[in-house]
């Protein structure tokens, strides 16, 4: 079931609760934006990305997400050293929104300490499930009281 | 008993003179500081720049101005923490900084729900002083399709927000045209007084001069009717002196903030073509694949109420074909450009991208 309450969030993926999505291959891990967080968002227009090389900690905010006039965090889901950025978002950084999990990753991580980290995330259709439909609860209830 | 009380919010009015860039920048981005570090109330920051001109945080600096016009004419520059484009600033035009918490009862969460909360302020004190604006989606506010305000937030500080907005009491479109490159500007040179039909100020709307601190005092008012609480006059603590103190010489007098490469490619492109209409003329201004301007003109039938919403459709979206008729397709009704489809105005479109050059 990728398909929660109008928004993609394949089953395969760990999330941040930041809206960062982390794809694991053995100790490689590739890093992108929720299908919540670009509607949330809307057109993305800029992505402000770290170095290749750089050293980043599980939590941290390792990169910077413009959308019209909003600037979004990107947290690192993993901890690990950067060793690939997505430089087709330099050109077209809709890609973010038309295709989150494919096109439009944007970096990947060789994650040191994954075995230990992974568990911080959210996985699985229940935990994921219940992840989405907390921050569409909050949105609802925000709306409701103003 | 404690459900009644106001909850009481922090405000640093400024009326006695016009701050630097440098200052005024710097105590914003020392409000959501001070609200995440502190646990300082929401602040509320009102006050006016000297004449100056500031981009957003992603802006090429170098093709958005002409920096030599800046200096001849003593216009400072800067570059705000904030996103969104190219700002005039100067004593006729309100700053105002606003730092609270993302999660704070009462603003409505999310990108969107944030800055409808903020805008319903902004109306109601436009309201309160005469003027009846509207939320233009995404981040406008504007009177009969004329933009008055343009709103933009970073989340900074942890969970805490900030967010800036500009609003125009009076406006010297004479100096816009010295110091800005935009497409709008190679528009004027041809006659068109294109920026009175896109833009506004409280004084050209109510046709008398109103003072900005009138337009502040009813600022004030408005976020507290809105959100029901109380402001308290005050000024920055020590420790939140230092903080500004340190924004001013690490980032807004610093060359490498100021004159930041972190930003999309800029450039501007022009196209024309013969319709059954009539001549479409197109002025693009791209930032990286996305649209940071269009201007829609030529010989055609339309009103300017439609051509904007066009326009405004496409602000800030992709580049890419199929994006940009989806975008018009959403806004679009019949005969809004006479004898003009949207597979026809998106050619028109794809013309000036073709045409881009450097700026």
């Amino acid at each position: 079931m990728a398909d929660i309450k109008g928004y993609n969030m394949p089953d395969e993926l760990y999330y941040h609760e930041e809206h960062s999505w982390a794809r694991v291959d053995g100790s490689r891990v590739t890093v992108g934006m929720t299908d919540f967080f670009q509607k949330e968002a809307g057109d993305i227009v800029f992505v402000d990305l770290p170095e290749e090389e750089e050293e980043v900690e599980q939590g941290e905010v390792c990169g910077k997400i413009q959308s019209r006039k909003w600037i979004g965090k990107l947290v690192a889901p993993v901890s690990g050293e950067i060793v690939e950025i997505n430089e087709d978002l330099e050109d077209d950084t809709s890609l973010i929104n038309t295709d989150p999990y494919g096109k439009g990753w944007i970096l990947v991580i060789e994650a040191s300490d994954l075995d230990s980290e992974l568990g911080n995330l959210i996985h699985g259709v229940d935990a994921v499930t219940e992840f989405i439909e907390r921050e569409i609860q909050k949105a609802e209830e925000e709306k409701a009281k103003a | 008993m404690l459900k009644n009380m106001r909850e009481n919010w922090r405000l640093f009015k400024e009326t006695t003179r016009s701050l630097s860039t440098a200052e005024g920048l710097a105590i914003d981005d020392t409000l959501p500081w001070s609200v995440s570090n502190l646990g300082s109330p929401p602040i509320l920051h009102l006050y006016t720049f000297v004449p100056s001109v500031i981009v957003g945080k992603y802006q090429d600096i170098e093709a958005a101005l002409k920096l030599d016009r800046c200096k001849a004419r003593g216009i400072e520059y800067n570059r705000r923490s904030t996103g969104g484009g190219t700002v005039i600033m100067g004593p006729d035009i309100v700053a105002l900084g606003f730092g609270i918490n993302v999660d704070h009862p009462g603003l409505k969460s999310g990108v969107g729900g944030v800055f409808e909360s903020l805008s319903r302020v902004l109306i109601g004190a436009l309201k309160k002083v005469g003027i009846k604006a509207a939320f233009r989606p995404k981040n406008d506010l504007e009177v009969h399709g004329k933009k008055i305000a343009g709103l933009s937030a970073a989340a900074e500080s942890g969970k805490a927000l900030l967010f800036h907005t500009s609003l125009l009491v009076d406006f010297d479109v004479e100096l816009m045209i010295d110091i800005m490159n935009t497409p709008l500007i190679k528009l004027q040179d041809k006659g068109y007084n294109c920026f009175s039909q896109r833009m506004t100020t409280t004084r050209w709307e109510l046709g008398r001069d109103l003072p900005v601190t009138e337009m502040m005092n009813a600022i004030q008012e408005a976020f507290e009717e809105y959100f029901g609480i109380r402001f308290v006059e005050d000024a920055p603590a020590p420790q939140e002196q230092r903080k500004i103190r340190e924004f001013i010489d690490t980032r807004y007098t610093q060359r490498d903030w100021i004159f930041s490469h972190k930003h999309p490619r800029a450039r501007m492109g022009i196209g024309q073509i013969k319709t059954k209409g009539g001549l479409l003329e197109i002025y693009l201004s791209l930032s990286g694949g996305s649209i940071e301007n269009v201007v829609i003109t030529g010989d055609f039938f339309s009103t300017t109420e439609n051509i904007q919403r066009l326009e405004n459709a496409l602000k800030w979206t992709s580049a890419r074909r199929e994006m940009i008729e989806k975008n018009l397709a959403s806004v679009w009704q019949d005969d809004m450009i006479y004898g003009v489809d949207v597979p026809t105005l998106t050619t028109a479109i794809l013309k000036a991208k073709e045409n881009q050059v450097r700026l």
